[in-house]
């Protein structure tokens, strides 16, 4: 009884890992780590088919492999670590971390495994290129849409993300550069932070509307840097019964955000390309690992997507890419 | 002068008085019965004597100097050693740590192995001189694979290995004990007491009082009743103090009429116990299992009850034949009485109501529904007719008395009305006073209601009391049923020993 | 099977060397390199540390649901400490105080309140996650990692006579005073038997409180040590470190043969349990099998081992 519960066990196990690896082929193909900062977003999922079209036109082989929890700083070190021990030929990364993830990947370069960095920056100066949407460029673009919005005239107020967080501080700092151009703009709020979740932005949005007397005008416009303040502050102005009476600029396109711009509840949305990143950072290790020089910063840039250019099927290849050929799923 | 004395001791938990003024007397070198109904007040006594419970008043002595423990540790500083009636044993641990527990020889807290060795030793030697369970009782064998009378003597060989000891306190040590296992701790306690030390030694059964103590003390409502020497009394003097009535007849029996087959087994082989048993049970009488712990009768309840896997032979209930599971078996009307009241027969945390009705809650509300007020109306009904002592239908069973909550067990089984009734150790733990509310129970059940049952006992008086006809179950095998009329006591004794 | 019985560990150790093959025959050849092999034992000390205290806290019958937050609050103080200026050695000493603090609070609350340790840690888990984030003012903390990022780092080239990091040895030693503490000395009995029957150990005059009080300090003092092990991969102090990893640790020690109902417990064990999750998520690196895979594999075998565990003991009790 016992040993054929072993066995059957030992069979269990056994299945499942051939099931899995039939995609894993060896022998000495050029094999490149892809590691994101997680895996079930859809954000992520775009890039990985970005970087699934970049390796079949080149022709090298890829692995797909982000931290087991979702932001698991320690689980990303942990598979970096893993990558350098099996001797990839090359890894790129969207550190979880721009100071953690150092080690690591002075780590992988010592062993002579070349990195490029996409998505967020990595502190050092191992890593060969950072491939990401200039993020202050994209801030800058959104204060130019809200100001343009606006009328050059009004008060505004900034839901910023997290303190910390280098992507998003550069995003609000490039808005506020923009907007501090516009002589009749007035900033009422620029030092809120809404939190790493939605329910945080949300509460924050809430206590900021209020603060600012939005119901009776206190308020013109605002801004949100990411996808979780964006969303969260959607909430409060929905809410609030400010949807469509405020102008709203927000980032990233989530199905719902996307929604939200079609009902007018959101003026205009920020969008990075995430199919161009991953793509261009596939290619950008491609071109490191066949000796050719690859800029140090490759901008993937970012669009603003408004109510009138959602339907343009260039908008539409960003927004809503078609992942399936890539996928397979 | 040497032994323990208590003068006038008094405890009282809340409003309810557990000792009124208690005298007792041991001397060293002695085995003292403690006797008395559930309930009189034996274990708070001893309880005070082990430093778990602290008295309100009253006097103690050991050796004559002031006794007075604070705690367990300080009780057995003061060389008293409790054996108590849980089994108190790591089962994960080996003999020699469980012997050692407590008590380990140390050097800034590091183990000295070779000392704790000879300790456990020199402990085990003394509970099994003639090395007749060496291969069981190992040092290194782990206390989950003993059997109860092993682990009674590792208790016991725990209790004494404290050179101090001087008081050793023994509650209902044959409780769980077949009978061999009895033969061997009256063996170690004669030796214990020409030793020198003082045994109290607390007992429902008579006739083990009779062959191991030499004096007694009878506790009655939380005072001294009596006390004496075992020699100079009969059981009905001992019986009539313990009661504050004399009991005429501890076993009643009406004529009985035997009428159809319900139960029958034939050559029934579980998957480890029993080995083979072939029985018929009838309407309107008593059958009794006799054999040791560990012959395999518990064994043959479960397998009929469908508790256990049925591996070869048949078990026929009226027209249904083939195993069944416990839910078929109670729809068939065959109800199980477990022998572990507390771990498997009741949900001590649950009210008396709950626990009456669990097995069938159906009729107790409209639509399928339960409603509290009827559950509380069937449970008074059987709290009146067995006699269960409580608050009422809605007390906890945990805090009733072992007798009591036998009788809420039994409650169950007339509640659901089944017809065939399993009964396994049904006075376990139970004082003579319920005892005998049970055996009359049982004797109307067969001769009034017209009901079968199958009881299992130890006791083999119990059962030649009881029941009309006995079978003995020796290693797994069950003999053929005989009339109580060609056996005794002795005889049934001799059986299931296997030597006849 | 009488090996199994008296060395339980064996049973997870089989299981890691066949896991190991396994991978080895399927992954690519460079599964069962030496750098491999260091890579994975250094992975393995976090949780190996913390599964150590784990075992004495199953092995007493409890549970402590707040390590992987005592982790994290470690990592902050190490990081808070190293900003300060202190040297390594002080800030790591400051860390596994606040693991001890924080596991002495744990006793506290378990002897004290008389509630059950898993509702007492369900509350400090959420309680020390609070504080950790409170003292980093709910950010990462950036520090100078310089001595305490050598721990679990690969060797630097020169001292391969070590074979695995510090950090490793220091999880091995760990272990092996643990183990030893348990066979060896008074508490460990203590403990054990406190597992087994606690009404028990009582009677036998064993002080069940203070014994208790002893575990959870030591539990929070390894899931201090495990912290600077953290902090030392890390290299910076984050508050929001380690979510989950209490289960990670619950699970190695049950893989080891620990009981939730106490008594039964394997330091040995435990540390294979922690390894064996190791090696499988390496080898599902390796061969990048999908996220979802690794956590129905590691799932399984979770239970795989407690049910092989249970026949195991039921095939005994038949004979």
């Amino acid at each position: 009884m016992f040993g054929r519960t072993l066995r059957f066990a030992l069979t269990l196990v056994a299945a499942l890992l051939l099931l899995s690896c039939n995609r894993s082929k060896d022998g000495g193909a050029t094999k490149i780590a892809v590691i994101p900062k997680g895996t079930t977003h859809e954000f992520w999922k775009a890039v990985h088919a970005g970087a699934v079209k970049a390796s079949r036109e080149i022709g090298v082989e890829i692995v797909w492999k982000g931290p087991l929890a979702e932001d698991d700083l320690k689980g990303q070190i942990d598979v970096v670590q893993s990558f350098v021990a099996q001797g990839v030929s090359g890894i790129v990364l969207a550190p979880l971390n721009d100071k953690a993830l150092e080690k690591p990947v002075e780590g992988a370069v010592k062993a002579n495994i070349p990195v490029v960095i996409f998505d967020s920056d990595l502190a050092g100066s191992a890593h060969k290129s950072f491939v990401a949407t200039d993020n202050l460029a994209a801030g800058r673009l959104a204060g130019e849409k809200l100001a343009a919005l606006l009328g050059q005239k009004g008060k505004i107020a900034v839901l910023r993300y997290q303190e910390g967080s280098a992507s998003t501080q550069k995003r609000e700092e490039g808005f506020l550069e923009a907007i501090r151009k516009m002589p009749e703009i007035k900033i009422v709020s620029d030092n809120q932070y809404g939190g790493a979740t939605t329910e945080s932005a949300f509460e924050k949005a809430e206590s900021l509307l209020a603060a600012q007397s939005a119901g009776s005008g206190g308020v013109d416009g605002v801004f949100c840097p990411n996808e979780s303040t964006t969303f969260g502050m959607l909430l409060a102005l929905r809410k609030a019964g400010l949807a469509g009476k405020i102008k709203f600029v927000g980032f990233d396109a989530s199905e719902k955000l996307v929604g939200a711009l079609r009902d007018g509840h959101v003026d205009a949305l920020v969008v990075q390309d995430p199919f161009k990143i991953g793509y261009e950072a596939v290619r950008a290790m491609a071109e490191i690992l066949a000796g050719k020089p690859v800029a140090p910063r490759i901008d993937t840039g970012a669009v603003v997507v408004d109510k009138a250019s959602l339907d343009k099927p260039e908008t539409k290849a960003i927004v809503a890419p078609d992942l399936a050929p890539w996928l397979g799923k | 002068m040497s032994g323990v004395v208590a003068q006038g001791v008094t405890k009282a938990y809340g409003a309810t008085t557990a000792l009124a003024g208690v005298d007792l007397d041991v001397r060293a070198g002695e085995v003292h019965a403690l006797l008395g109904e559930n309930g009189a007040g034996k274990s708070t006594l001893v309880k005070i004597l082990a430093g778990a419970v602290r008295p309100d008043g009253g006097r103690l002595t050991l050796d004559g100097a002031p006794f007075a423990p604070k705690d367990p540790a300080a009780a057995r500083a003061a060389g008293v050693r409790l054996v108590s009636q849980e089994r108190a044993l790591c089962p994960h641990m080996t003999v020699e740590e469980n012997v050692l527990l407590g008590g380990e020889p140390t050097r800034f807290g590091v183990l000295k192995r070779e000392e704790a060795r000879a300790i456990a030793a020199r402990a085990l030697l003394a509970i099994d001189p003639t090395g007749a369970k060496k291969h069981r009782l190992r040092p290194d064998a782990l206390v989950r694979d003993l059997g109860p009378g092993e682990r009674q003597l590792v208790e016991i060989a725990r209790a004494i290995t404290e050179p101090r000891c001087r008081l050793l306190l023994l509650d209902e040590p044959t409780s769980s004990l077949g009978a061999d296992d009895v033969e061997a701790l009256f063996a170690v306690v004669s030796r214990l007491r020409e030793a020198g030390l003082a045994v109290v030694y607390i007992s429902h059964h008579l006739d083990e009082i009779r062959r191991i103590a030499d004096r007694f003390t009878v506790i009655r409502d939380g005072r001294t009743a009596g006390t004496g020497r075992v020699a100079e009394a009969t059981p009905a003097d001992i019986v009539t103090m313990m009661a504050g009535r004399s009991i005429e007849d501890l076993y009643p029996r009406s004529p009985r009429v035997p009428g159809d087959v319900v139960l029958s087994t034939q050559d029934l082989a579980g998957a480890g116990l029993p080995v083979r048993a072939s029985l018929v049970l009838r309407r309107g009488e008593v059958l009794g299992i006799a054999g040791l712990v560990g012959s395999g009768r518990t064994e043959l309840l479960r397998a009929i009850f469908g508790l256990d896997r049925v591996r070869r032979g048949e078990v026929r209930v009226g027209a249904y034949v083939g195993p069944a599971s416990p839910a078929a078996r109670l729809a068939q009307g065959v109800g199980l009485l477990s022998e572990d009241r507390g771990g498997e027969g009741l949900a001590l945390g649950l009210t008396i109501a709950d626990n009456v009705t669990l097995s069938r809650l159906v009729g107790l509300g409209p639509l399928g529904f339960v409603t509290p007020a009827r559950m509380r109306a069937a449970a008074a009904r059987f709290i009146e007719k067995l006699g269960v002592v409580c608050a009422g239908p809605d007390a906890p069973v945990g805090s009733l008395s072992g007798g009591n909550q036998q009788k809420v067990a039994l409650a169950r089984l007339l509640y659901h009305d089944v017809d065939v009734l399993l009964l396994d150790e049904p006075t376990r733990g139970v004082d003579v006073g319920a005892r005998a509310a049970i055996y009359a129970l049982i004797d109307r059940l067969a001769c009034e209601s017209n009901k079968a049952v199958l009881v299992v006992s130890s006791a083999a008086e119990e059962l030649v009391g009881i029941a009309d006809r006995i079978a003995v179950m020796h290693k797994g095998e069950l003999g053929p049923a005989r009339p109580v009329g060609e056996l005794d006591v002795r005889a049934v004794m001799l059986e299931q020993a296997g030597a006849s | 099977m009488k090996y199994l019985r008296k060395y339980p560990f064996l049973g997870p150790l089989v299981a890691v060397v066949v896991v190991y093959v396994i991978f080895a025959i399927v992954a690519p050849g460079s599964f069962t390199r030496a750098e491999n092999l260091t890579t994975m034992a250094g992975q393995t000390v976090v949780v190996g540390i913390a599964a150590s205290g784990m075992t004495l806290v199953m092995l007493l019958g409890g549970i402590d649901l707040s390590v992987g937050s005592n982790v994290a609050l470690s990592t902050v103080v190490c990081a808070l400490c190293m900003r300060a200026g202190a040297p390594a050695i002080l800030a790591a000493a400051a860390a596994m105080a606040s693991g001890l603090l924080s596991g002495l609070v744990n006793g506290a609350l378990v002897t004290t309140l008389r509630i059950t340790p898993f509702i007492v840690t369900l509350g400090t888990m959420r309680a020390l996650r609070g504080l950790a984030k409170g003292l980093a003012d709910e950010q990462k903390i950036d520090a100078p990692s310089s001595g305490l990022d050598a721990l679990v780092a690969p060797l630097p080239p020169g001292y391969g006579w070590a074979l695995f990091p510090p950090g490793v040895w220091i999880m091995l030693a760990t272990s092996g005073l643990v183990a030893a503490m348990l066979v060896y000395t008074k508490g460990g009995r203590h403990i054990v038997a406190i597992g087994s029957n606690e009404a028990t150990a009582r009677l036998c005059g064993v002080r069940v409180e203070r014994v208790k009080w002893l575990v959870y300090g030591l539990a929070g003092l390894f899931a201090g040590l495990a912290g600077v092990m953290e902090f030392s991969t890390l290299t910076v102090g984050d508050p929001t470190d380690s979510v989950g990893l209490e289960l990670e640790v619950i699970a190695a020690v049950v893989i080891g043969g620990g009981s939730l109902a106490g008594g039964e417990g394997s330091v040995a064990g435990a540390l294979f349990g922690a390894l064996l999750m190791t090696v499988i998520r390496t080898g599902s690196t390796y061969l990048g099998i999908d996220n979802w895979v690794q956590d129905i594999v590691t799932g399984g075998i979770v239970v795989t081992a407690v049910a092989l565990d249970r026949a195991r003991r039921a095939s005994e009790t038949r004979r």
